[in-house]
Protein backbone atom coordinates (compact mmCIF):
# COMPACT_ATOMS: atom_id res chain seq x y z
CA UNK A 1 0.00 0.00 0.00
CA UNK A 2 1.08 3.53 -0.73
CA UNK A 3 1.43 5.27 2.62
CA UNK A 4 2.07 8.70 1.15
CA UNK A 5 -1.33 8.94 -0.47
CA UNK A 6 -2.30 12.57 -1.15
CA UNK A 7 -5.16 14.01 0.79
CA UNK A 8 -7.58 16.19 -1.15
CA UNK A 9 -10.59 18.07 0.09
CA UNK A 10 -14.13 16.91 -0.67
CA UNK A 11 -16.85 19.55 -0.64
CA UNK A 12 -20.52 18.74 -0.84
CA UNK A 13 -22.10 22.14 -1.30
CA UNK A 14 -25.53 20.72 -2.13
CA UNK A 15 -27.86 22.93 -4.18
CA UNK A 16 -27.18 26.55 -5.10
CA UNK A 17 -28.37 28.87 -7.81
CA UNK A 18 -26.52 29.05 -11.12
CA UNK A 19 -24.65 32.28 -10.34
CA UNK A 20 -23.51 31.16 -6.91
CA UNK A 21 -22.52 27.74 -8.24
CA UNK A 22 -20.25 29.26 -10.88
CA UNK A 23 -18.97 31.90 -8.44
CA UNK A 24 -18.01 29.29 -5.86
CA UNK A 25 -16.11 27.28 -8.48
CA UNK A 26 -14.06 30.36 -9.33
CA UNK A 27 -13.57 31.20 -5.64
CA UNK A 28 -12.26 27.70 -4.93
CA UNK A 29 -9.93 27.85 -7.95
CA UNK A 30 -8.63 31.22 -6.73
CA UNK A 31 -8.13 29.93 -3.18
CA UNK A 32 -6.31 26.92 -4.61
CA UNK A 33 -4.04 29.16 -6.72
CA UNK A 34 -3.12 31.08 -3.57
CA UNK A 35 -2.34 27.81 -1.84
CA UNK A 36 -4.96 28.46 0.82
CA UNK A 37 -6.75 25.19 0.24
CA UNK A 38 -5.79 21.69 -0.93
CA UNK A 39 -6.75 20.19 -4.26
CA UNK A 40 -10.51 19.96 -4.14
CA UNK A 41 -13.39 17.97 -5.57
CA UNK A 42 -16.83 19.48 -5.15
CA UNK A 43 -20.29 17.96 -5.66
CA UNK A 44 -23.25 20.24 -6.20
CA UNK A 45 -26.70 20.62 -7.75
CA UNK A 46 -28.65 23.49 -9.27
CA UNK A 47 -31.66 25.02 -7.57
CA UNK A 48 -33.51 26.34 -9.44
CA UNK A 49 -32.64 24.15 -12.43
CA UNK A 50 -30.47 26.05 -14.89
CA UNK A 51 -28.96 26.14 -18.34
CA UNK A 52 -25.22 26.77 -18.58
CA UNK A 53 -23.57 27.71 -21.84
CA UNK A 54 -19.95 27.36 -22.91
CA UNK A 55 -17.63 30.37 -22.73
CA UNK A 56 -17.66 30.82 -26.52
CA UNK A 57 -21.38 30.45 -27.06
CA UNK A 58 -23.93 33.18 -27.59
CA UNK A 59 -26.68 33.27 -24.95
CA UNK A 60 -29.20 34.69 -27.42
CA UNK A 61 -28.43 32.05 -30.01
CA UNK A 62 -28.42 29.05 -27.67
CA UNK A 63 -31.01 29.72 -25.00
CA UNK A 64 -34.72 30.45 -25.18
CA UNK A 65 -34.70 33.15 -22.50
CA UNK A 66 -38.49 33.57 -22.48
CA UNK A 67 -38.97 29.82 -21.94
CA UNK A 68 -36.40 29.84 -19.11
CA UNK A 69 -38.16 32.76 -17.43
CA UNK A 70 -41.60 31.19 -17.67
CA UNK A 71 -40.26 27.89 -16.27
CA UNK A 72 -38.19 29.54 -13.54
CA UNK A 73 -34.93 28.24 -14.97
CA UNK A 74 -31.69 30.25 -14.55
CA UNK A 75 -29.13 30.72 -17.32
CA UNK A 76 -25.43 31.37 -16.92
CA UNK A 77 -22.23 31.50 -18.96
CA UNK A 78 -19.43 29.18 -17.80
CA UNK A 79 -15.72 30.01 -17.69
CA UNK A 80 -15.14 26.82 -19.67
CA UNK A 81 -15.72 26.11 -23.35
CA UNK A 82 -18.01 23.39 -24.66
CA UNK A 83 -21.73 23.31 -25.23
CA UNK A 84 -24.95 24.21 -23.48
CA UNK A 85 -26.10 21.97 -20.63
CA UNK A 86 -29.44 21.74 -18.88
CA UNK A 87 -28.82 21.14 -15.18
CA UNK A 88 -32.05 19.68 -13.88
CA UNK A 89 -32.34 19.80 -10.08
CA UNK A 90 -33.56 16.22 -9.92
CA UNK A 91 -31.89 14.92 -13.03
CA UNK A 92 -28.21 15.61 -12.64
CA UNK A 93 -25.22 15.92 -10.35
CA UNK A 94 -22.41 18.34 -11.11
CA UNK A 95 -18.87 17.95 -9.89
CA UNK A 96 -15.97 20.31 -10.09
CA UNK A 97 -12.33 19.65 -9.54
CA UNK A 98 -9.61 22.18 -8.78
CA UNK A 99 -6.11 20.82 -8.83
CA UNK A 100 -2.74 22.46 -9.09
CA UNK A 101 -1.37 22.32 -12.63
CA UNK A 102 1.92 21.07 -11.20
CA UNK A 103 0.32 18.01 -9.59
CA UNK A 104 1.80 14.63 -10.66
CA UNK A 105 -1.56 13.68 -12.20
CA UNK A 106 -1.79 16.57 -14.64
CA UNK A 107 -0.32 16.10 -18.11
CA UNK A 108 0.56 19.27 -20.05
CA UNK A 109 -1.67 17.96 -22.81
CA UNK A 110 -5.23 19.08 -22.00
CA UNK A 111 -6.80 16.24 -23.95
CA UNK A 112 -4.85 13.68 -21.90
CA UNK A 113 -5.76 15.39 -18.66
CA UNK A 114 -9.45 15.00 -19.45
CA UNK A 115 -8.91 11.27 -19.65
CA UNK A 116 -6.97 11.16 -16.36
CA UNK A 117 -9.51 13.21 -14.42
CA UNK A 118 -12.55 11.54 -15.99
CA UNK A 119 -11.22 8.12 -14.97
CA UNK A 120 -12.60 8.78 -11.48
CA UNK A 121 -16.05 9.23 -12.97
CA UNK A 122 -15.88 6.14 -15.17
CA UNK A 123 -14.81 3.96 -12.23
CA UNK A 124 -17.48 5.53 -10.02
CA UNK A 125 -20.14 4.74 -12.59
CA UNK A 126 -18.79 1.18 -13.01
CA UNK A 127 -19.18 0.69 -9.26
CA UNK A 128 -22.87 1.41 -9.76
CA UNK A 129 -23.05 -1.23 -12.50
CA UNK A 130 -22.68 1.11 -15.45
CA UNK A 131 -19.87 0.15 -17.85
CA UNK A 132 -18.87 3.73 -18.59
CA UNK A 133 -16.01 4.70 -20.88
CA UNK A 134 -14.19 7.92 -21.63
CA UNK A 135 -14.79 9.22 -25.13
CA UNK A 136 -12.48 11.99 -26.34
CA UNK A 137 -12.62 14.93 -26.28
CA UNK A 138 -14.64 15.41 -23.15
CA UNK A 139 -17.46 12.88 -22.85
CA UNK A 140 -18.23 9.75 -20.89
CA UNK A 141 -20.42 7.23 -22.65
CA UNK A 142 -22.19 3.95 -21.92
CA UNK A 143 -22.65 1.71 -24.94
CA UNK A 144 -21.85 4.78 -27.04
CA UNK A 145 -24.54 6.92 -25.40
CA UNK A 146 -23.47 10.02 -23.52
CA UNK A 147 -23.95 10.03 -19.75
CA UNK A 148 -21.51 12.78 -18.76
CA UNK A 149 -20.02 15.90 -20.34
CA UNK A 150 -16.95 17.66 -18.98
CA UNK A 151 -15.12 20.94 -19.52
CA UNK A 152 -11.83 22.31 -18.33
CA UNK A 153 -10.03 25.60 -18.02
CA UNK A 154 -6.57 26.39 -16.72
CA UNK A 155 -5.91 29.68 -14.96
CA UNK A 156 -3.46 30.91 -12.35
CA UNK A 157 -1.69 27.53 -12.32
CA UNK A 158 -4.89 25.67 -11.47
CA UNK A 159 -6.74 23.09 -13.54
CA UNK A 160 -10.45 23.69 -13.08
CA UNK A 161 -12.64 20.97 -14.53
CA UNK A 162 -16.35 20.58 -14.07
CA UNK A 163 -18.91 18.26 -15.53
CA UNK A 164 -22.35 16.84 -15.38
CA UNK A 165 -23.48 13.31 -14.59
CA UNK A 166 -26.98 12.49 -15.79
CA UNK A 167 -29.15 10.65 -13.31
CA UNK A 168 -32.34 11.19 -15.31
CA UNK A 169 -32.79 12.91 -18.64
CA UNK A 170 -35.75 14.63 -20.26
CA UNK A 171 -34.87 15.80 -23.79
CA UNK A 172 -38.29 17.43 -24.20
CA UNK A 173 -37.65 19.87 -21.36
CA UNK A 174 -34.11 20.39 -22.64
CA UNK A 175 -35.32 21.47 -26.08
CA UNK A 176 -37.96 23.73 -24.59
CA UNK A 177 -35.14 25.71 -22.97
CA UNK A 178 -32.56 25.52 -25.74
CA UNK A 179 -33.15 27.17 -29.07
CA UNK A 180 -33.61 24.99 -32.11
CA UNK A 181 -32.79 26.11 -35.67
CA UNK A 182 -36.43 25.63 -36.67
CA UNK A 183 -39.63 24.30 -35.12
CA UNK A 184 -39.81 21.72 -37.88
CA UNK A 185 -36.75 19.88 -36.58
CA UNK A 186 -37.52 20.13 -32.85
CA UNK A 187 -39.02 16.63 -32.71
CA UNK A 188 -36.13 15.26 -34.72
CA UNK A 189 -33.62 16.76 -32.28
CA UNK A 190 -35.51 15.37 -29.31
CA UNK A 191 -35.54 11.95 -30.94
CA UNK A 192 -31.83 12.18 -31.66
CA UNK A 193 -31.01 13.06 -28.04
CA UNK A 194 -33.14 10.13 -26.88
CA UNK A 195 -30.96 7.88 -29.02
CA UNK A 196 -27.59 9.43 -28.20
CA UNK A 197 -27.94 10.21 -24.50
CA UNK A 198 -28.61 7.98 -21.52
CA UNK A 199 -28.77 8.39 -17.75
CA UNK A 200 -27.97 6.39 -14.65
CA UNK A 201 -31.57 5.61 -13.75
CA UNK A 202 -32.49 5.05 -17.40
CA UNK A 203 -29.63 2.64 -17.98
CA UNK A 204 -30.07 0.67 -14.77
CA UNK A 205 -33.86 0.72 -14.84
CA UNK A 206 -33.91 1.68 -11.16
CA UNK A 207 -33.36 4.77 -9.08
CA UNK A 208 -29.91 5.60 -7.78
CA UNK A 209 -30.09 8.20 -4.99
CA UNK A 210 -27.81 11.23 -5.09
CA UNK A 211 -26.07 10.03 -1.92
CA UNK A 212 -25.28 6.69 -3.49
CA UNK A 213 -24.00 8.36 -6.66
CA UNK A 214 -21.72 10.71 -4.73
CA UNK A 215 -20.33 7.86 -2.63
CA UNK A 216 -19.53 5.88 -5.79
CA UNK A 217 -17.85 8.84 -7.48
CA UNK A 218 -15.83 9.60 -4.32
CA UNK A 219 -14.52 6.04 -4.33
CA UNK A 220 -13.91 6.24 -8.08
CA UNK A 221 -11.77 9.36 -7.71
CA UNK A 222 -9.90 7.99 -4.69
CA UNK A 223 -8.99 4.74 -6.39
CA UNK A 224 -8.08 6.01 -9.86
CA UNK A 225 -6.24 9.15 -8.75
CA UNK A 226 -4.69 7.41 -5.72
CA UNK A 227 -5.86 10.09 -3.33
CA UNK A 228 -7.86 10.23 -0.12
CA UNK A 229 -10.83 12.59 -0.11
CA UNK A 230 -11.44 14.24 3.25
CA UNK A 231 -14.84 15.79 3.74
CA UNK A 232 -14.41 19.47 4.67
CA UNK A 233 -16.22 22.78 4.37
CA UNK A 234 -15.55 25.88 2.26
CA UNK A 235 -13.35 28.50 3.91
CA UNK A 236 -14.47 31.98 4.93
CA UNK A 237 -12.29 33.40 2.16
CA UNK A 238 -13.98 31.19 -0.44
CA UNK A 239 -17.45 32.08 0.78
CA UNK A 240 -16.78 35.80 0.79
CA UNK A 241 -15.17 35.70 -2.62
CA UNK A 242 -18.05 33.62 -3.99
CA UNK A 243 -20.54 36.21 -2.74
CA UNK A 244 -18.56 38.90 -4.56
CA UNK A 245 -18.16 36.86 -7.76
CA UNK A 246 -21.82 35.92 -7.81
CA UNK A 247 -22.55 39.48 -8.97
CA UNK A 248 -20.41 38.92 -12.06
CA UNK A 249 -22.10 35.63 -12.95
CA UNK A 250 -25.56 37.16 -12.47
CA UNK A 251 -24.71 40.17 -14.64
CA UNK A 252 -26.03 40.76 -18.11
CA UNK A 253 -22.57 41.92 -19.09
CA UNK A 254 -21.09 38.47 -18.41
CA UNK A 255 -23.96 36.29 -19.56
CA UNK A 256 -24.57 38.12 -22.83
CA UNK A 257 -20.99 39.04 -23.61
CA UNK A 258 -20.89 36.85 -26.71
CA UNK B 1 -24.21 40.86 -42.27
CA UNK B 2 -23.05 37.38 -43.17
CA UNK B 3 -23.76 34.41 -40.94
CA UNK B 4 -22.61 30.83 -41.21
CA UNK B 5 -22.78 27.67 -39.15
CA UNK B 6 -20.16 24.99 -39.67
CA UNK B 7 -20.27 21.53 -38.15
CA UNK B 8 -16.79 20.18 -37.52
CA UNK B 9 -16.01 16.51 -38.07
CA UNK B 10 -16.25 15.05 -34.57
CA UNK B 11 -19.30 17.10 -33.66
CA UNK B 12 -18.24 20.57 -32.52
CA UNK B 13 -20.02 23.58 -33.98
CA UNK B 14 -18.63 26.92 -35.13
CA UNK B 15 -20.81 29.95 -35.84
CA UNK B 16 -19.50 33.10 -37.50
CA UNK B 17 -21.10 36.49 -38.02
CA UNK B 18 -19.23 39.10 -40.00
CA UNK B 19 -19.44 42.25 -41.99
CA UNK B 20 -16.94 43.26 -44.66
CA UNK B 21 -15.93 46.39 -46.49
CA UNK B 22 -13.90 46.47 -49.71
CA UNK B 23 -13.23 42.74 -49.44
CA UNK B 24 -11.85 43.03 -45.91
CA UNK B 25 -13.29 41.90 -42.60
CA UNK B 26 -14.81 44.90 -40.84
CA UNK B 27 -16.31 43.08 -37.83
CA UNK B 28 -16.42 39.40 -36.85
CA UNK B 29 -17.87 37.33 -34.02
CA UNK B 30 -16.97 33.66 -33.59
CA UNK B 31 -19.11 31.52 -31.29
CA UNK B 32 -19.57 27.80 -30.74
CA UNK B 33 -19.11 24.81 -28.45
CA UNK B 34 -15.39 24.29 -29.10
CA UNK B 35 -12.50 24.69 -26.65
CA UNK B 36 -9.79 27.32 -26.79
CA UNK B 37 -7.16 27.73 -24.09
CA UNK B 38 -6.69 30.32 -22.72
CA UNK B 39 -10.33 31.25 -23.33
CA UNK B 40 -10.00 35.03 -23.49
CA UNK B 41 -7.84 34.76 -26.62
CA UNK B 42 -11.03 34.49 -28.67
CA UNK B 43 -11.66 38.24 -28.42
CA UNK B 44 -8.07 38.86 -29.41
CA UNK B 45 -8.36 36.49 -32.37
CA UNK B 46 -11.46 38.33 -33.57
CA UNK B 47 -9.63 41.67 -33.34
CA UNK B 48 -6.67 40.18 -35.18
CA UNK B 49 -8.95 39.18 -38.08
CA UNK B 50 -10.30 42.70 -38.58
CA UNK B 51 -8.84 44.23 -41.72
CA UNK B 52 -7.87 40.86 -43.14
CA UNK B 53 -8.89 40.20 -46.77
CA UNK B 54 -11.64 37.59 -47.04
CA UNK B 55 -9.27 35.16 -48.76
CA UNK B 56 -9.04 31.57 -47.61
CA UNK B 57 -5.27 31.30 -47.53
CA UNK B 58 -4.74 34.66 -45.83
CA UNK B 59 -7.22 33.91 -43.08
CA UNK B 60 -5.92 30.41 -42.50
CA UNK B 61 -2.34 31.62 -42.25
CA UNK B 62 -3.17 34.43 -39.86
CA UNK B 63 -5.08 32.06 -37.56
CA UNK B 64 -2.18 29.59 -37.59
CA UNK B 65 0.27 32.38 -36.90
CA UNK B 66 -1.91 33.67 -34.06
CA UNK B 67 -2.05 30.21 -32.43
CA UNK B 68 1.71 29.88 -32.63
CA UNK B 69 2.44 33.36 -31.33
CA UNK B 70 -0.05 33.33 -28.49
CA UNK B 71 0.52 29.65 -27.57
CA UNK B 72 -3.19 28.96 -27.99
CA UNK B 73 -4.63 25.45 -27.88
CA UNK B 74 -7.78 24.53 -29.75
CA UNK B 75 -9.64 21.30 -29.00
CA UNK B 76 -12.26 19.83 -31.29
CA UNK B 77 -11.57 22.41 -33.99
CA UNK B 78 -8.70 23.25 -36.35
CA UNK B 79 -7.72 26.59 -37.96
CA UNK B 80 -9.11 25.26 -41.26
CA UNK B 81 -12.56 24.88 -39.68
CA UNK B 82 -12.62 28.51 -38.60
CA UNK B 83 -11.40 29.56 -42.03
CA UNK B 84 -14.15 27.54 -43.72
CA UNK B 85 -16.82 29.07 -41.56
CA UNK B 86 -15.47 32.61 -42.03
CA UNK B 87 -15.40 32.12 -45.81
CA UNK B 88 -19.00 30.83 -45.75
CA UNK B 89 -20.11 33.86 -43.74
CA UNK B 90 -18.18 36.10 -46.14
CA UNK B 91 -20.11 34.68 -49.10
CA UNK B 92 -23.37 35.34 -47.25
CA UNK B 93 -22.35 38.95 -46.82
CA UNK B 94 -21.60 39.35 -50.53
Amino acid sequence: MNKTVEEWRLLDTDAGDAYYNMALDEAIATARSRNQVPNTIRFFRWKPSAVSIGYFQSMEEEVDIAACKSMGVDYVRRVTGGGSVYHDYNGELTYSLMVSESNRLIPKDILKSYEVLCSGLTLGLSLLGIPAEFKPINDIVVADRKISGNAQTRRMGVVHQHGTILREVDPEVMFTLLKVPSEKIRDKLIQSVKERVTSINGYLGKEVKFGELKAALKEGFERTLNIRLARQETTKYEEELATQLRKKYASREWNFKR
Amino acid sequence: MGRAVYKVKGGKMIKVQLTQRDGKIEWVKITGDFFLHPEDLIEEMERMLIGSPVKEEKINNSIKEFIKERKATFLGVAPEDFTQCIMMAGEQDG
